[in-house]
């Protein structure tokens, strides 16, 4: 049966058009229930035996949530309780069309076989389908047609001999008007708190119910708190005309009274507006995107150097805010003053659950308490719950419901509890998702994409591919690692001349476009590595077995080939996907040990004696051209292997061999990045590396100039030279430390599209074009770079959104905001095990040098551990010392002692654990003496030598 | 245009016919043949109408857009003519054959509209110098067999009739920024006032009399028409003159005459059809084309 649906819609440009689709009613859509005997279906979803322990429903019940529910309330439907629900299609829609997110965690309940949680495609279903009418709108004919099914299914579902008690199906909905009509027509409807809280069997589920909106008023007092938000239509109005800004509202981290917008203007023009008390941020929450309106220029205020914390018992709401807000005023000296706006809308909030821990009420039987963040910029969290002792000391995660005008604090709800606070595994988790990095198993839908073991090498696979079995391949890689994904060999050719290959797993030829486990590897973007764990980019069976390249077993490689002469110049670039069989996996050491092995004459040492030989050759090249070797301090901790608690650490050392493989790696980016931006000059992904405004220097040249030691940053290459000529006679560490320094003035390297961007330089490597090619099991981006080039040579065929470079260049956003994220996870990790290391160390004296001079601290690094501290000089409860700061040098006067960077100083080193939730590194100083400021030398230290050699 | 080859005996027959007010279809001189109207056969025009008129079919399809008012009337929207010759209709159509049939039947179609009687412009105008409808009245010719003007012009009134014009508002802020915003309900519509729109009756003159709705073969007969657009007031908007012949003025009053009458004798059955055709709403069994 034909009908069709009809919709006018306007189009960009301005104009209505008219848009007819044809909508098919079919006979043949089944119910899914496993008590109906009418419909015709293979499988059955829904169980006979559907219970659920409810005192509303003592009898077996489907439950059928509508649209609202399953946007808010999502938290409680992913509880594993809940089974035997009918999600109907036109509730899955507008899910979709509402909240990206929220679909997406619907649609992995859906798959979960477990949870028997049917799609029901009522909207081309012969008797549910509903046609609109006159004077209905949308949500009224969405909530017409949820009836209608479930009015359907209610008698499909009656058998003659299911009496009172036979299975039934509820409509859960909170929606007032919808229940009364639905009741009308006869249907089971409960209110969705209604029901949860009638489920006898799991109290605890009343905790993560969200607050739907009358349930809002009775926790808020009347008094109206904040002024009203301005309509969405308002807000884009005045964006238009000029009056309002849009921008992402970033609150500060030392004063929960303060915030900028960043305004992002045209090209390079952005500018920050600032944000100052309560009443003017309005209820903006981090990360949202708002509206703010200038404030006159008579009322524009300096930000405050003050660092306020909002914490202590919960605020009644009608405290007087200006109370809060005296400390604010200081002294406002002209110059400071900074654009001042409020907040007048909020365009797109940007809630997602946060991690934290609970303060409890004092009142003994409240059950409304507050929820402090772990992130300093998230105001504290108001909700419900009846198992505050149980949370108490816990990391839990709520989320955010709503902020009402009249109340000081948001309203959320418990999603759920990660752990003891200061637990390993918890504090792991809070960092993953504190930095936004997906670490869930890996869903079924995105595992039935990997290939049935055994798997096994076809006749077809080998006659696609070139066989390189016979060569002498090896991989060489950090101990321990089990994805590996590059392997290299070296032969002379009857030539005369070398042939250098890199081979590299051929993930793609696994992941094919467009599927779920393409898509969860897109969005995932890259595995991260943290201390002891590693959280896959693709599941571990490509990346520790099928793609890995490991030895004496044959994989799929993506191989570049050269053919290069003795001066290691290429003759000769090859691109083919073959089969290798790999004859070893060294570690660096292994290897290193090999090369200087003069006894060793055998194959594989040759071709890694061959290989180090046109490595030294590349890198002098490389060096000569003006690539940067710039330094960062990488620890490595030696794990307990049962408690898995760092017992020691070290930092990272390089060998020959590293640089040898990195030489290559490098060398078969540039040559990938050559052929595919060739080849799709439109489309090729690329890595850019953009040089670093010559401001990001000064830093570096007065830190030098302070040592008599001149840098020069006009070119790469002029840096490069000047780094290496940088030594100052009796302090060894000067290099290392000048070469931090300027590490930190560079800029992110990122990937772009090619079609979007014009400069393509890599400026660290001194390259004109760069791309990742080299680790696609860890990296995304290089499986797209893989599947270019695989175009490219004719190996595979490409798909539209692989050449669309509007699609392209959203990816790469992705991929850079992963990448990101996942250092600063990295770098979270390693900080958390520092402090479990120095937990058990207890206090340390160590030496280290003045990194930073700040107006009223020193930052420190401990070359030892490369950690990094800051000694502050100023406390709240001490009177802080006379303290002059020189921006010039930049130097610090303390007393009588005037510190410079790269002074060299000794430090002791103790965890501060008195905020569970922000355990940090104190250092304080030791040498040089400055009474009243230093400490003296701690005798903790013997001690906890001792400790260490018990071990 | 589509012709008959008529030998001299059937002419005079045909002649002596008309002379005696018979035709040689039975008909009288100022009768029509059986007209079939049937609106909405079309989905995704906003209205659209198909006539048949003895073996005559015609189809037109109404598409509203939004478009700039002309300058010199920044107040009012605006119709275009299109007439698309199928070689369906005939094989002499085809390729680039009905071209000049079709922009000779379009410009008369301007011409009977460009008035102030038959459509009240002022309302397709959404902000004055800005923004109006703009009503695409698109004819298809699906089969001649003779007289096209009139069943063109029962089959615009009939499409326009059914017109739905979703309904906008103008929302404009403090600076003047005017946005077009459209209501989500597609039920929501704006309908034409269609009751001074004209139809075209065609007048073949053959021998010394005259009749309405000619056949090809009477055509075939005849040296000259004349055409005239009336209203339901029997207000001429247009009248022209088509084929070779000349025509003598007392004749063309004679021929006025009846237009007139006739005109104005088909507004009424054809309003109440049409509204006949919408009160049964959705009930409505459809014909389309296969009917």
């Amino acid at each position: 049966m034909l009908k069709s649906k009809t919709f006018v819609k306007k189009t960009r440009s301005g104009g209505v058009l008219k848009v007819v689709r044809e909508h098919y009613l079919r006979d043949d859509i089944w119910c899914g229930s496993e008590v109906c005997t009418e419909c015709k279906q293979d499988s059955t979803v829904l169980q006979r035996d559907a219970c659920i322990e409810s005192s509303l429903c003592p009898y077996p019940h489907y439950l059928v949530p509508d649209t609202n529910v399953v946007l808010h309330q999502i938290d409680v439907l992913e509880d594993p309780v809940i089974r035997n629900v009918i999600i109907l299609q036109t509730v899955l829609q507008e899910v979709r069309h509402r909240s990206a997110p929220v679909y997406k965690r619907l649609k992995d309940i859906i798959h979960e076989q477990g949870r028997h949680f049917y799609t029901f495609t009522n909207e081309h279903h012969r008797e549910t389908f509903i046609e609109r009418e006159p004077g209905e709108s949308a949500n009224d004919q969405n909530d017409r047609a949820i009836r209608v099914a479930v009015k359907w299914y209610s008698q499909h579902l009656k058998t003659p001999e299911s009496g009172p008690d036979g299975l039934k199906v509820v409509l859960l909905t909170n929606d007032q008007g919808n229940k009364l009509k639905a009741e009308e027509t006869g249907v089971v409807v409960y209110k969705f708190d209604e029901y949860i809280k009638s489920l006898i069997g799991n109290p605890e589920l009343v905790d993560c119910l969200a607050l739907s909106n009358d349930d809002k008023n009775e926790i808020t007092s009347s008094k109206v708190l904040f002024p009203e938000h301005l309509p969405l239509s308002k807000v884009q109005a005045g964006i238009k005309s000029g009056s309002f800004l849009q921008g992402t509202f970033r609150a500060s981290r030392d004063n929960y009274l303060e915030a900028t917008v960043f305004v992002q203007g045209e090209g390079e023009d952005s500018t920050e507006v600032l944000i100052q008390g309560l009443q003017n941020l309005n209820r903006a929450v981090h990360q949202d995107v708002v509206a703010v309106q200038l404030l006159p220029k008579n009322q524009w205020v300096a930000p405050s150097s003050v660092v306020l914390q909002d914490d202590g018992a919960a605020k009644d709401d009608n405290v007087d805010e200006d109370e809060e807000e005296k400390v604010l005023t200081g002294a406002l000296t002209e110059t400071a003053r900074r654009a001042t706006g409020k907040v007048v809308g909020i365009i797109k909030r940007n809630w997602r659950p946060f991690c934290g821990m609970l303060n409890v009420s004092q009142i003994k039987e409240s059950t409304r308490h507050l929820f402090t963040p772990a992130d300093r910029r998230i105001p504290r969290i108001r909700i419900e719950t009846r198992q505050a002792s149980t949370l108490a000391g816990q990391r839990i995660m709520v989320a955010i419901d709503g902020w009402p005008k009249d109340s000081r604090y948001p309203n959320g709800h418990f999603v759920r509890s990660l752990g003891a606070a200061g637990e390993k595994d918890t504090e792991e988790e809070v960092l993953l998702l504190e930095h936004d990095v997906p670490h869930q198993a890996f869903s079924q839908a995105v595992l039935s994409f990997l290939p049935k073991m055994p798997w096994s090498i076809t006749p077809e696979d080998m006659a696609q591919r070139q066989d390189l079995r016979h060569l002498t391949v090896c991989s060489v890689d950090p101990p321990g690692c089990t994805d590996i994904d590059d392997a290299l060999h070296c032969r002379e050719l009857e030539n005369g001349k070398l042939e250098v290959g890199v081979h590299i797993a051929d993930v793609s030829h696994f992941i094919r476009p467009g599927n779920a486990l393409d898509k969860e590897a897109a969005n995932r973007g890259t595995t991260v590595y943290l201390c002891g764990k590693r959280i896959d980019m693709v599941p571990e069976l490509l990346s520790s077995n099928l793609c890995s390249l490991r030895s004496n077993v044959e994989r799929f490689a993506f191989s570049c080939i050269w053919e290069m002469n003795h001066k290691a110049e290429i003759l000769k670039t090859r691109f083919t996907k073959s089969v290798i069989n790999s004859k070893a996996s060294l570690t660096y050491a292994e290897a290193q040990m090999r090369i200087d092995d003069a006894n060793k004459n055998d194959d594989i040492t040759e071709s890694l004696r061959g290989l180090n030989k046109l490595a030294k050759i590349l890198k002098k090249k490389r060096i000569e051209n003006g690539a940067l070797t710039l330094s960062s301090l990488e620890v490595r901790f030696h794990m307990d292997s049962e408690t898995h608690d760092p017992i020691d650490l070290q930092t990272k050392e390089l060998m020959e061999t590293n640089s040898m493989v990195e030489e290559f790696m490098l060398l078969a980016n540039i040559s990938v990045a050559q052929k595919i931006y060739e080849e799709f000059p439109e489309s090729a992904l690329l890595r850019k590396h953009p040089a670093p405004p010559p401001s990001n220097y000064d830093i570096l040249i007065k830190a030098a100039k302070s040592k008599n030691v001149m840098i020069h940053t006009d070119s790469a290459k002029a840096l490069a030279d000047s780094l290496d000529g940088a030594k100052v006679d009796g302090f060894q560490y000067f290099n290392t430390l000048l070469r931090i320094l300027a590490t930190r003035c560079m800029m992110p390297a990122v990937y772009f599209c090619s079609g979007m961007d014009s400069d393509f330089h890599h400026y660290g490597l001194a390259s004109p074009i760069y791309t990742h090619f080299t680790s696609p099991i860890r990296r995304y981006a290089d499986i797209i770079v893989h599947r270019l080039l695989a175009v490219a040579i004719s190996a595979d065929g490409t798909y539209p959104d692989l050449m669309d470079k509007h699609k392209q260049s959203a990816l790469c956003n992705n991929l850079n905001y992963r990448h990101k994220m996942s250092q600063y996870a990295q770098r979270s990790s390693v900080a958390f095990h520092t402090q479990l290391f120095f937990k058990t160390r207890g206090i340390l004296n160590e030496k280290g040098f003045v990194l930073f001079v700040r107006k009223n601290a020193i930052i420190v690094l401990i070359p030892k551990f490369g950690l990094e501290g800051t000694v502050f000089f100023d406390s709240k409860d001490k009177a802080s010392p006379n303290l002059v700061f020189d921006e010039e040098g930049p130097t610090l006067k303390v007393e009588q002692h005037t510190f410079h960077i790269f002074d060299q100083v000794k430090v002791t080193i103790s965890l501060d654990d008195s905020n569970i939730q922000h355990q940090k590194i104190r250092m304080a100083l030791i040498e040089p003496v400055i009474p009243g400021v230093s400490v003296p030398a701690p005798e903790a230290e013997p001690q906890a030598k001792k400790r260490k050699l018990d071990r | 245009m589509a012709t008959v080859q008529v030998s001299e005996a059937e002419k005079v027959y045909i002649l002596h016919g008309i002379r005696d007010d018979l035709r040689v279809d039975g008909r009288g001189c100022e009768d029509y043949r059986h007209m079939e109207v049937e609106t909405d056969v079309v989905s995704n025009t906003d209205g659209s109408a198909k006539v048949t008129l003895g073996h005559t079919a015609v189809l037109v399809g109404i598409k509203a857009e939004i478009g700039k008012p002309r300058p010199m009337v920044a107040n009012e929207g605006y119709l275009e003519f299109f007439v698309d010759c199928s070689a369906n209709a005939t094989p002499e159509f085809e390729g680039r054959g009905g071209e000049e049939l079709g922009t000779e039947l379009s410009n008369t179609l301007y011409k009977v509209f460009n008035n102030q009687h038959s459509l009240d412009l002022k309302s397709l105008c959404i902000s004055p110098g800005e923004h109006c409808w703009v009503l695409y009245v698109d004819v298809l010719l699906l089969q001649c067999d003779g007289n096209l003007y009139d069943s063109i012009s029962v089959a615009i009134k009939a499409a326009l009739f059914i017109t739905k014009i979703p309904r906008v508002h103008i929302s404009s802020d403090e600076e003047g920024g005017k946005e077009i915003e459209l209501s989500d309900d597609p039920y929501d519509c704006m309908r034409l006032d269609v009751e001074n729109v004209p139809c075209i009756v065609t007048l073949c003159k053959i021998g010394h009399r005259h009749v309405v709705d000619a056949t090809l073969q009477e055509k075939a007969c005849s040296v000259a028409s004349l055409i005239i657009s009336v209203t339901h007031k029997g207000i001429i908007t247009c009248s022209r003159k088509v084929g070779r012949g000349s025509l003598d003025p007392e004749s063309i009053c004679e021929m006025i005459e009846t237009g007139k009458r006739v005109g104005k004798a088909l507004h009424p059955p054809l309003m109440k059809l049409l509204q006949q055709e919408e009160s049964l709403g959705k009930k409505r069994q459809k014909v389309g084309f296969l009917g």
